[in-house]
């Protein structure tokens, strides 16, 4: 039973557009597909946030700025005065890198303090931290989520889509446990279709990042014919990240806990052929 | 009347008496218009014994509410029984001719009796009138529509049968706006039996849009939907349909030597590609198409529209045959003397079957690029052993004594994609409606491309919900009447809103959906009492019993008893694929 109508769903998107390659046609774009389909924002890089208002001016779709993207390895007053300067052009909300280093690095009270200079200087935009989770333990995502709602934002965020791997639900699944259900967790990265929304939905994501919008609210419709045959239970390792760990894209560390967590997990005997 | 033109005439070939169809508003609510109300009309007018080539057979050219409105609405729908299948068929074809229709003034033309020598339809300003066409009596199809053109006015849209069509080929196309087909299913034979070489028309009517505003807002949201795609904003532009040709070869399911094999060895060089680097002149498109997947193409001999993917693969892979200017320019004499590619290519691919085991002596051997268009011809006239061709693959191969050779369901071939690599194309092919056809229930949308979202092809659970859900969805949209690849980039939603602000009545997603089942119910009932039954929804012997020794569909066949009990029950038929009464009580038939 899939009980999400498509405004409902489409409240819920932050339709995205972030390549480096992107220009004004394509932020217009964006912004009329928001405008069309009622997304709740359009986020997109700061050089474009002055733009995107003027394009959306009257809508009711909001301008959402990323900051410190996509590395989060800036200093925190760069992050500050990128924050402030987004929402002195028609931000509503920013969607801040956390510092990864520090935070693998156990600096807690930089990490904290990081976020806190972007919160401060964002106001009065809602600021959501994006943790990066494919570069990190499930107990790093459990502390950059308790400093994120400790440094006053009011979201916290999987991915930028430019890590190893994007939202899983385990992830959304340990974050919404994790700030409870006053503080919204936004999945991010690789959500291509309605299924994969409606994942991390049921997951706890509260917010989507997506760039395929449209083809996620549109696939609502058919989804909701025949959705015990879309939604069949799937075998557990094709989402779980312990399965997209990748030597060549994380810390060492971080690939070496997910294949020891996949090794430990018990549909491993089951479903995971690869380790047979 | 928004929408709708309001007009459907009857008008019988014989006595050239002209009617109105009387269409209440609760029909037009049920069955929208297109192949859904044809299909309505047609169970009306004819009985399932009625014989295609009878005079009392109608022929029923129709449009829908949307055609002439939004994007990719020039198409149109024709309604028969089949003279290839014996089932209720609608074919349904793009170009213009749709929206003309409509501006000429009508929604449909319901077509009866045979006249009593060639005769063509002039239809405009909601006049028809009935001219002499003995002097195109014999032309082939673009000379048909240019004939038609200088009688009339160089703005009218002519859909027309070439030679296939006089001569009762089984699959005679009708084509209209130079290249575009109504191929499946023989309807340009039944319009051949009633000596009516074209109907034109032209006008300049213009639809009633119920939300002129809302409907410009959604016609931006269509067209961001289709850009947003990948296949629709992208492949289908960039290599149009033949773009599958790699796609579906690399999944081991592109049907080669008669379904022998699943990998075309040369299918690079047949392939969309291909095709781009060396006889593409430029993209074309329907009206009010912004996808644009024709192919305007030119050979050293000759140019024309296509190869599209189904027959590059019927007269490539499935032949043997590389050569792509052979494939391309029997592609080109298909058009001109109106004939369905695909039939014309897989019962082609019967026949050197039947060939190499020696059921018949003939000489037709694979790879033999050089006797293709020979062999075309040849069926379009009748002539030699294009008589036979001219059967079809099932009658072929049944006169020979081998109708397990006939890659076919319930009369009509199957086209481009094996169903041992794709179980709920297997279960699509078994169950349509009008036969052996990829069109009623598209599963490699999810099987092969992940659109919605990427289902096991292999795996049958679930195929039978999908399969139903998408017959249904292909009935509501050919009602509608729009471009079928909409639905690669569009939930229902998107219909529902889109017949709102043309028409201003409001549907429910599940009223629409509701339509769909009722049209796919309609032909079902049709089609059993026209004798189809469970033992006609299945596939061919070696779709059960060989396996590929190669590629990635390799040691797989159908499992289509795992699927059909299933499907039937989704259904609400009984077990022996006959609709219940609650069924059909629901469903108000």
């Amino acid at each position: 039973m899939i009980d999400l109508d498509k405004e409902t769903l489409a409240k819920m998107i932050d339709h995205t557009e972030l390549s480096a390659h992107s220009g004004e046609k394509k932020i217009a774009n964006l912004c009329s597909e928001a405008r069309s389909f009622g997304f709740y924002t359009v986020c997109i890089n700061g050089a474009y946030t002055r733009y995107a208002k003027e394009k959306l001016e009257g809508s009711g779709v909001l301008v959402c700025t990323v900051v410190g993207f996509p590395l989060g390895a800036g200093t925190s007053s760069a992050k500050a005065y990128e924050a402030r300067e987004a929402v002195q052009n028609g931000a509503a909300e920013i969607d801040m890198v956390i510092n990864v280093g520090a935070l693998r690095d156990k600096k807690l009270d930089l990490v904290r303090d990081d976020i806190r200079a972007v919160v401060d200087a964002s106001q009065p935009a809602l600021v959501k931290v994006i943790l990066e989770t494919c570069f990190l333990t499930d107990e790093e995502i459990v502390s950059g989520c308790k400093l994120s709602v400790e440094a006053g934002a009011k979201f916290v965020k999987t991915s930028t889509g430019f890590g190893a791997f994007g939202a899983f639900p385990d992830h959304v699944r340990l974050m919404r446990q994790t700030v409870g259900p006053d503080i919204g967790v936004k999945a991010s990265g690789g959500i291509r279709n309605f299924k994969d929304a409606w994942r991390l939905i049921q997951a706890g994501a509260s917010r989507l990042g997506v760039s395929a919008s449209v083809a996620i609210v549109e696939g609502l419709s058919l989804f909701k014919f025949a959705p015990a045959a879309w939604l069949e239970e799937e075998i557990p390792c094709h989402i779980c990240p312990s399965r997209f760990a990748n030597l060549d894209k994380q810390p060492k560390a971080v690939y070496a806990y997910y294949k020891k967590k996949c090794l430990a997990c018990p549909h491993l005997e089951k479903f995971n052929k690869f380790y047979e | 009347m928004n929408g709708w033109m309001g007009k459907i005439v009857k008008i019988n070939l014989d006595s050239m008496k002209q009617e109105t169809v009387p269409i209440s508003a609760e029909m037009r609510r049920q069955y929208l218009g297109g192949r859904g109300l044809g299909v309505k009309l047609y169970t009306e007018l004819c009985h399932a014994q009625t014989d295609p080539f009878a005079a009392d057979n109608a022929l029923i050219f129709m449009t829908g509410p949307l055609t002439g409105t939004v994007l990719t609405s020039g198409r149109y729908q024709v309604v028969s029984r089949s003279p290839l299948t014996g089932t209720i068929c609608d074919s349904s074809s793009g170009g213009s001719f749709g929206a003309v229709l409509k501006s000429a003034g009508l929604d449909g033309l319901v077509i009866r009796d045979r006249a009593d020598h060639p005769v063509y339809l002039y239809v405009h300003d909601g006049e028809i009138e009935v001219r002499d066409a003995s002097g195109l009596w014999g032309l082939n199809t673009q000379q048909t529509q240019k004939a038609v053109q200088e009688q009339t006015s160089a703005k009218t849209s002519v859909a027309c049968i070439g030679p296939a069509g006089e001569n009762r080929v089984l699959f005679a196309a009708i084509m209209n706006d130079k290249d575009r087909a109504a191929g499946r299913g023989g309807m340009g034979a039944v319009m051949g039996a009633k000596n009516l070489k074209a109907v034109a028309a032209s006008g300049s009517q213009l639809v009633a849009i119920s939300d002129p505003e809302g409907y410009k807002t959604l016609n931006t949201r269509i067209d961001r939907i289709v850009d947003k795609n990948p296949v629709t904003g992208k492949s289908l532009q960039v290599l149009g349909t033949s773009v599958l040709v790699n796609i579906i070869n690399a999944h081991g399911m592109f049907p080669t030597e008669n379904f022998r094999c699943g990998v075309f060895n040369d299918a690079e060089g047949i392939s969309g590609e291909k095709i781009a680097e060396t006889l593409l002149q430029r993209q074309s498109a329907c009206y009010k198409c912004p996808i644009g997947c024709g192919r305007a193409t030119k050979t050293r001999n000759k140019q024309g529209e296509g190869p599209e993917y189904e027959t590059v693969w019927a007269f490539g892979a499935h032949l043997g045959i590389s050569d792509l200017t052979a494939i391309t320019e029997a592609n080109y004499a298909c058009n001109e003397l109106g004939l369905d590619t695909i039939t014309m290519g897989s019962t082609i691919g019967c026949a050197m079957e039947l060939c190499e085991t020696g059921a018949w002596k003939e000489k037709m051997r694979w790879g033999d690029a050089g006797k293709l268009l020979g062999w075309v011809e040849d069926t379009a006239y009748r002539r030699g052993i294009g008589a036979e061709l001219a059967l079809g693959s099932k009658r072929l191969a049944a006169k020979y004594g081998r109708p397990e050779l006939a890659m076919q369901v319930k009369g009509m071939e199957i086209p481009a994609y094996d169903p041992r690599g794709a179980q709920g194309m297997a279960l699509s092919y078994a169950t349509s409606n009008r036969g052996g056809c990829h069109m009623r229930a598209y599963m490699i949308s999810p099987e092969i491309l992940g659109h919605p979202v990427f289902l096991d092809r292999f795996s049958t659970a679930g195929k039978a919900e999908i399969v139903a859900l998408f017959q249904d969805i292909s009935a509501l949209v050919d009602s509608t009447v729009l471009c079928r690849f909409l639905q690669f980039a569009m939930g229902i939603s998107t219909f529902t809103d889109m017949l709102r602000v043309v028409t201003g009545l409001d549907f429910s997603d599940n009223e629409l959906m509701k339509i769909g089942r009722r049209v796919y119910t309609l032909e079902r009932i049709f089609n059993n009492q026209a004798g189809f039954s469970r033992r006609d929804d299945t596939l061919p012997p070696r779709f059960f019993q060989e396996e590929f020794q190669t590629g990635s569909s390799r040691h797989r066949v159908v499992r289509l008893a795992e699927m059909l009990d299933n499907y039937y029950s989704v259904r609400g038929w009984d077990k022996d694929g006959v609709p219940l009464p609650q069924t059909l009580a629901e469903l108000g038939l």
